[in-house]
């Protein structure tokens, strides 16, 4: 079973979103609704949040309604999710070399929610950053080196 | 505690082990065993022969220039395992690096020279720093590169959409620790104040003092949001009803 995903549109709405979700996953999708692999990744947050209710709440954010959090989370490719627990950021090991968004789509709705699952219980136990579970080989790869550009 | 000649066995020479002249050391041992009053006996078990005693020498020196030989190889050979480990690396980032010369190239009508990506051993890093091209790292060797060569990625399909170098304009982001923007309220119109206003405080305070009174108190259960309607009366035990008060329980 899935649904239409959430919108936040502006800075004040993404403001309440992490001021207000308590004890659960905030998971704020950072991109646009017709880009290819958004879509993709959409399609997986939608068809897995029903079952995550209990741990997550999901959003979706256009980046060209938000610059203020484009611009503060670095956000240069889409999409980009980042995740908060109780008003704070949760970091998360992907082995890329930025741990504060995942970027791209996941190949799996499992791989979401092993992320989820592990985010929660680190969260429940006081991390702020933590070890996903996802094999090295399914986080898409990105190259840093255009910023050099 | 040193042996019977007195001197600590392996005192002064270069390779720690020496050998103590033998007519000295027989007489000392001699001495010692006297002194000791121990065993004449025993002597001849406690002596360690010449000939038993050069051989252990030499088997020691033999030993450790084996030992020796063996951690030079070990060493060697670590190191040799690391300059492959980093060739591979280079060659892997190199072969990325063409794909991103080529890509970039075409996306973007960067004027570089042509020859610079034309093929892998021209897009190779540099060996000394001072080479800049726009496909080149700025320092060689896989420390300098900031993301871990991996090949895997490039079958994995997901081609992202790039939006942009995010400026700050100095303001820094969540890398440098910045303020967060859920943190800087600046256009809210609503009351500023955080926590509860001054007449709930005070409120709070009058709790608190009730909080010291005895517990068993008559009435301290009293409920105050309790809701009556207007023909409420308090319970005189039953004057209105019949009988005595205690029967009103």
């Amino acid at each position: 079973m899935s649904f239409l995903l959430p919108k936040l549109t502006s800075k004040r709405e993404v403001d309440r979103a992490i001021k207000s979700v308590a004890e659960k996953v905030l998971v704020l999708r950072f991109g646009r609704d017709n880009d290819a692999v958004c879509l993709q990744l959409d399609d997986i947050l939608a068809k897995t949040a029903h079952d995550l209710s209990k741990m997550a709440v999901i959003y979706l954010v256009d980046v060209n309604n938000v610059p203020v959090y484009t611009q503060y989370f670095d956000i240069s490719y889409i999409p980009s999710t980042v995740f908060f627990f109780n008003g704070q950021h949760m970091k998360v090991d992907y082995g890329s070399p930025d741990h504060t968004k995942f970027v791209g789509s996941f190949k799996t709705k499992q791989d979401f929610i092993d992320l989820i699952e592990v985010i929660y219980r680190g969260a429940m136990r006081g991390k702020l950053i933590v070890r996903s579970p996802i094999d090295p080989n399914n986080i898409p790869k990105y190259d840093l080196l255009y910023q050099g550009i | 505690r040193p042996s019977c000649c007195g001197t600590w066995p392996g005192a002064g020479g270069a390779d720690g082990v020496t050998v103590s002249p033998r007519p000295e050391h027989h007489r000392q041992t001699a001495r010692f065993w006297r002194e000791n009053r121990a065993e004449a006996a025993l002597r001849e078990r406690c002596l360690v022969p010449a000939e038993e005693y050069e051989r252990f020498a030499q088997a020691l020196e033999q030993a450790l220039a084996e030992h020796q030989r063996r951690e030079e190889e070990r060493i060697l050979q670590m190191a040799a395992d690391i300059r492959e480990a980093e060739r591979r690396q280079r060659e892997t980032v190199q072969a990325a690096l063409q794909k991103y010369c080529s890509f970039f190239l075409n996306r973007t009508q960067l004027q570089t020279e042509p020859e610079l990506c034309a093929g892998p051993s021209v897009c190779r890093l540099p060996a000394g720093p001072e080479r800049d091209s726009p496909c080149a790292a700025e320092k060689p060797g896989p420390s300098g590169m900031l993301t871990g060569p991996d090949l895997a990625w490039m079958e994995s399909g997901q081609v992202l959409t790039f939006i942009g170098h995010q400026e700050t304009e100095g303001k820094g982001n969540v890398h440098t620790g910045a303020k967060p923007p859920w943190l800087t309220e600046e256009e809210d119109g609503s009351k500023q104040q955080i926590g509860p206003s001054y007449e709930e405080f005070l409120k709070h305070k009058e709790k608190q003092k009730l909080k010291k009174l005895p517990v068993e108190r008559v009435g301290a259960n009293f409920d105050h949001t309790s809701q009556t309607s207007d023909s409420w009366l308090p319970s005189f035990g039953r004057v209105w009803n019949h009988g005595r008060r205690w029967q009103s329980r």
